[in-house]
């Protein structure tokens, strides 16, 4: 009995000894016995190799634990990081998972995740932190003109606006290519422009014309330097002006094809009505002419003219399909 | 990743024309709006590096983070000591082999990267260029470093007839005797490293080499028609640095026979060579006092190093140190010399370790110190100023001051003083002691709360602070907190110090404590048992084993403690008879005669003077039929 007992326990201790499943730092042969100085001072540096074991291998060196479990709960994150750097998991205290979930899977975890070390991160610039870069750098500024306190007097005393965006990274070189970019914003309303010169002010720039906030925006990046994109900026902005004001010959060949809206008179439409009114009123009272001035003057076929414009120069919606339904309606008299 | 941040300005009208045709305008129009003029105030303008030094002010150390040189990764930091020397010294391996392979294939790294310019970064050279006999050969050749090289171009110039300027002579002289005459280690080759032997300093001087007889540098030196005073400092700095210190002094009377005058480095070279020459402390004071008339003499004036390197010999000199190391620092006021940290810490070691007196009223010189020091920033003038604040902590631990120990930290604290603290074994010395006394002087939570600080970023325990650790954890009973304490010995790589763990098990198997710490406990003593097991040249020894045993049995995981009973077995190891009957107590809770009976067979075995009441207690205990009876 006891001596089964006892080779139960042999068994059992010797998978208790072999066992795996701790794994520890290496070096272990060459340490000596507690000293008063740093022992470690008197080591080799090169770890001894061989005699641990059946296999004469190291255990492999296993993973520390990350050092968000020593992080103290009201640390200083801005320390922790101070500039863009990449995603580390193990100086992050945050359970965040990304990534595609595997079938009937979740996203995979922070540890070793490239899909969140590829993305850019903001993490060194918390509300704290960017409270902490302004106080430093107040020094560096000056006091803003104290009579310029509304938006409105700033756009009407300044209207062109320069943008232009400064890049820190680190790395061998402190240049950007992206750093000659210049965009220049004007009001359009704020620029001297008579009907003729909106409209071909409008026509040369294009794309270039936000229509609801009626800001014109032109970007300047062809030039290797930002001054150089800067002064070309300003000079598209007088060209575009001197040119927007000058009448050539051959703008008096503007079709109505070139016309950017659309205008009533002398169009289809109105010679569609008026044809149609002549031959409802088919009793001819008079010259052709005179009836088309008179049927011109009536009030339902003004609301045609407004509806049609609407409905032409504005987007379609309910409201001008209705109005213009009821003009019709006025006019056929149905 | 680039982090842009915004620049968005308001133009002031420069350049466009018609923008001020248009803003007369509307100042026509709208002006009656505003009667205040619009002052745009100047544009401020600063150092290129303002912004970047600015931002950088908001930010704090970080406790947890380990030394910047490293990768911020839980598989490759470094845990342990040895690892943290490993890792910086193979990264500083491999970036001299990059150096190296740079330098040596110029040709392959011509492109510049680099805006501005950076010449670190390029190839530099290190090959010869010029190979005739002649003076800008020889000049190329000291520059490079190349000892054995210079010397035979100089040889080869003599020997052609070619005069060599005095300049490029004494450039020659001193770099011969800078490297004693053998050529420096190139980067990129393996050197061998300098090892660190705990009996002192003085050991490091056998790994220098020694000062031959009739060397090159002398036998040019000898060769030279004129010998100006330069020529004999250098051989005398030489002499002294590479240990001939009598023929340094022999030298020193050839230029006093001449006429020349010395200059100050000459003196502070002799200085520290006069403890190696004369041997009785009054010798040594009688030789320094000339040396020093002699200076006074020829009119040169003193700097902080004469009198580092005073004070330095004067340490050698015992009794007489503490008498005249006051003299010393009155000269050096009167001559406007402000003293520098190596000067304080001679002079705390003549006060503290050199005199035979020296208790607790010797440390109102240390709160003088540190009162005088107190907010000044240091930079670093002399090569032992790193030694300060290692011997200032150490003074504050013999005392057990801690007070002075919180002043001397805040001194490291001030600005830039870190940087003097020196390479990491000063440092580590200087935390471990800090560290050892605050776990010897306060309060519990305080010194975990610098635990946490300063332990691994800065300091990686030896195996005696964490003894002095788990001391204080005893003396304020939080031995709760052993189990963690177990994990970061574990991390330190102490985990085979014997005597180390026996105290940890010891410590937890002392008293009985609450369920759940008990349970920690007993996780711990698992983990502590798998330790050893994996360790087969380890012995164990009995009283581990009876420890983790009982802590095994008060968390009540039966199956495991007979796995320890057995393990006493194989390691022909004796438990001891309380053992065996608190066994037999959880063995009455699990009501398991069986065990009972087999125990009582094992202590039998191991013929334990306690088998007979075993023996009675479990008859009288257990319900045991015929056969087990």
């Amino acid at each position: 009995m006891a001596s089964f007992g006892s080779k139960v326990f042999l068994s059992l201790g010797r998978t208790n000894v072999s066992g795996v499943g701790f794994k520890k730092t290496g070096n272990r042969a060459t340490y000596a016995t507690a000293l008063t100085v740093n022992s470690s001072s008197t080591n080799k540096d090169l770890p001894a190799r061989g005699g641990k074991g059946s296999t004469g291998r190291r255990p492999k060196r296993g993973p520390g634990e990350p050092r968000t479990e020593k992080m103290a709960l009201d640390q200083d994150w801005t320390s922790v990081y101070p500039a863009a750097t990449p995603f580390r998991a193990n100086a992050v205290p945050l359970p965040l998972r990304m990534g595609y979930p595997v079938k009937r899977g979740i996203p995979p975890e922070k540890k070793g995740n490239l899909e969140l070390i590829k993305i850019p991160n903001f993490l060194h610039l918390t509300p704290a932190a960017i409270r902490k870069h302004c106080e430093a750098l107040k020094p560096f500024c000056t006091e803003w003109p104290s009579a310029l306190d509304t938006d409105a007097k700033c756009d009407e005393l300044f209207p062109v606006k320069i943008q232009s965006t400064d890049y820190v990274s680190a790395g061998p070189s402190i240049r950007n290519p992206s750093a000659r970019v210049v965009h220049m914003k004007v009001k359009l309303s704020s620029l001297n422009l008579d009907d003729h010169a909106r409209k071909k002010m409008l026509k040369l720039v294009g794309d270039r014309y936000c229509k609801d906030s009626d800001i014109l925006t032109i970007k300047t990046e062809s030039c290797p330097l930002r001054q150089q994109n800067y002064d070309y900026a300003m000079y598209l902005l007088t060209v575009l002006y001197h040119e927007s004001w000058k009448i050539e010959p051959w703008e008096a060949e503007k079709t109505r094809a070139d016309m950017e809206e659309y205008s009533w008179e002398d169009s289809t439409s109105q010679k569609n009505i008026l044809d149609t009114l002549l031959r409802i009123n088919a009793t001819g009272e008079g010259e052709e002419a005179e009836v088309r001035e008179q049927l011109l003057g009536r009030e339902e076929v003004l609301e045609y003219k407004d509806s049609v414009e609407t409905l032409k120069n504005e987007e379609p919606s309910e409201s001008n399909m209705l109005r213009y339904k009821e003009a019709v309606r006025k006019v056929l008299k149905v | 990743m680039a982090a842009p941040c915004r620049h968005v300005g308001h133009h002031i009208q420069k350049n466009g024309r018609f923008l001020r045709i248009n803003i007369n305008q509307l100042f026509a129009c709208s002006f009656s709006e505003s009667k205040e003029a619009i002052v745009i105030p100047r544009k401020k303008s600063w150092n290129k590096e303002a912004v970047l030094e600015a931002l950088a002010s908001t930010v704090q150390r970080d406790p947890t983070a380990y030394p910047y040189q490293f990768q911020d990764d839980s598989y490759l930091s470094p845990r342990t000591s040895i690892e943290f020397k490993l890792f910086s010294l193979s990264q500083e391996s491999g970036r001299a082999a990059a150096k190296y392979f740079v330098n040596s294939n110029p040709k392959l790294f011509t492109k510049d990267f680099a805006e501005p310019h950076i010449p670190y970064l390029m190839p530099e050279s290190v090959a010869l260029r010029l190979e005739e006999v002649s003076q800008e050969a020889l000049e190329e050749r000291i520059s490079l470093r190349k000892v054995s090289a210079a010397v035979e171009m100089y040889d080869q110039l003599l020997q052609s007839g070619t005069a060599v300027s005095m300049e490029t002579t004494h450039k020659l002289l001193d770099l011969i005797c800078l490297y004693c005459d053998r050529d420096p280690v190139q980067e990129g080759t393996p050197q061998t490293e300098d090892r660190r032997k705990p009996m002192g300093r003085q050991a490091m001087d056998f790994l220098k080499c020694t000062w031959k007889e009739n060397n090159n540098a002398e036998r040019i030196f000898n060769l030279l028609p004129e010998r100006d005073a330069r020529c004999y400092s250098a051989l005398i700095r030489g002499m002294v640095k590479h240990g001939a210190y009598a023929k340094a002094f022999n030298l020193y009377e050839d230029l006093l026979n001449n006429r020349l005058s010395a200059d100050v480095h000459i003196f502070n070279a002799l200085i520290s060579a006069v403890p190696d020459v004369r041997k009785k402390n009054n010798e040594r004071w009688d030789l320094i006092a000339e040396l020093l008339n002699q200076m006074n003499e020829q009119k040169v004036r003193p700097n902080l190093l004469t009198f580092n390197s005073v004070l330095k010999a004067l340490r050698q000199c015992s009794f007489l140190a503490k008498t005249f190391s006051p003299q010393i620092l009155n000269e050096m006021k009167a001559l406007g010399i402000a003293p520098s940290l190596a000067t304080y810490e001679h002079i705390l070691t003549v006060f503290f370790y050199k005199s035979a007196s020296s208790g607790p009223s010797n440390m109102a010189i240390l709160q003088d110190v540190l009162m005088e020091l107190e907010g000044t920033s240091f930079t670093c003038q002399d090569p032992n100023d790193v030694l300060f604040f290692a011997t200032a902590m150490k003074l504050c631990l013999d005392n057990k001051d801690l007070e002075l120990g919180y002043k001397v930290h805040s001194l490291v604290e001030v600005g830039e003083n870190w940087r003097l603290l020196g390479d990491s074994y000063q440092q580590a010395l200087y935390y471990g002691r800090f560290f050892n006394l605050l776990c010897l002087m306060e309060h519990i939570d305080v010194v975990l709360k610098w635990y946490s600080r300063i332990v691994p970023s800065l300091l990686y325990p030896n195996p005696q602070g964490m003894k002095n650790l788990l001391q204080a954890l005893d003396t304020d009973s939080r031995l709760d907190l052993l189990p963690t304490i177990w994990k970061d010995i574990k991390s330190l790589g102490h985990d085979n110090k014997v005597d180390l763990v026996e105290e940890l098990l010891s410590l937890m198997a002392r008293d009985e404590h609450s369920a759940e710490v008990q349970e920690s406990f007993a996780a711990c003593a698992l983990d502590v048992k798998s330790v050893f097991g994996e360790r087969p040249k380890k012995e164990w020894s009995t009283s581990s084993l009876s420890h983790i045993s009982i802590l095994l049995l008060r968390a009540n995981k039966l199956q495991k403690a007979w796995d320890m009973l057995q393990l006493f077995k194989d390691k022909n190891r004796v438990p001891s008879g309380a053992l065996l009957s608190s066994f037999l107590t959880a063995c009455r809770c699990s009501a398991s005669p069986q065990r009972a009976v087999e125990l009582v067979q094992l202590s039998a075995a191991f013929s334990l003077p306690t088998t007979p009441e075993l023996a009675k207690r479990t008859l009288a205990e257990f319900e045991l039929n015929d056969k087990q009876r």
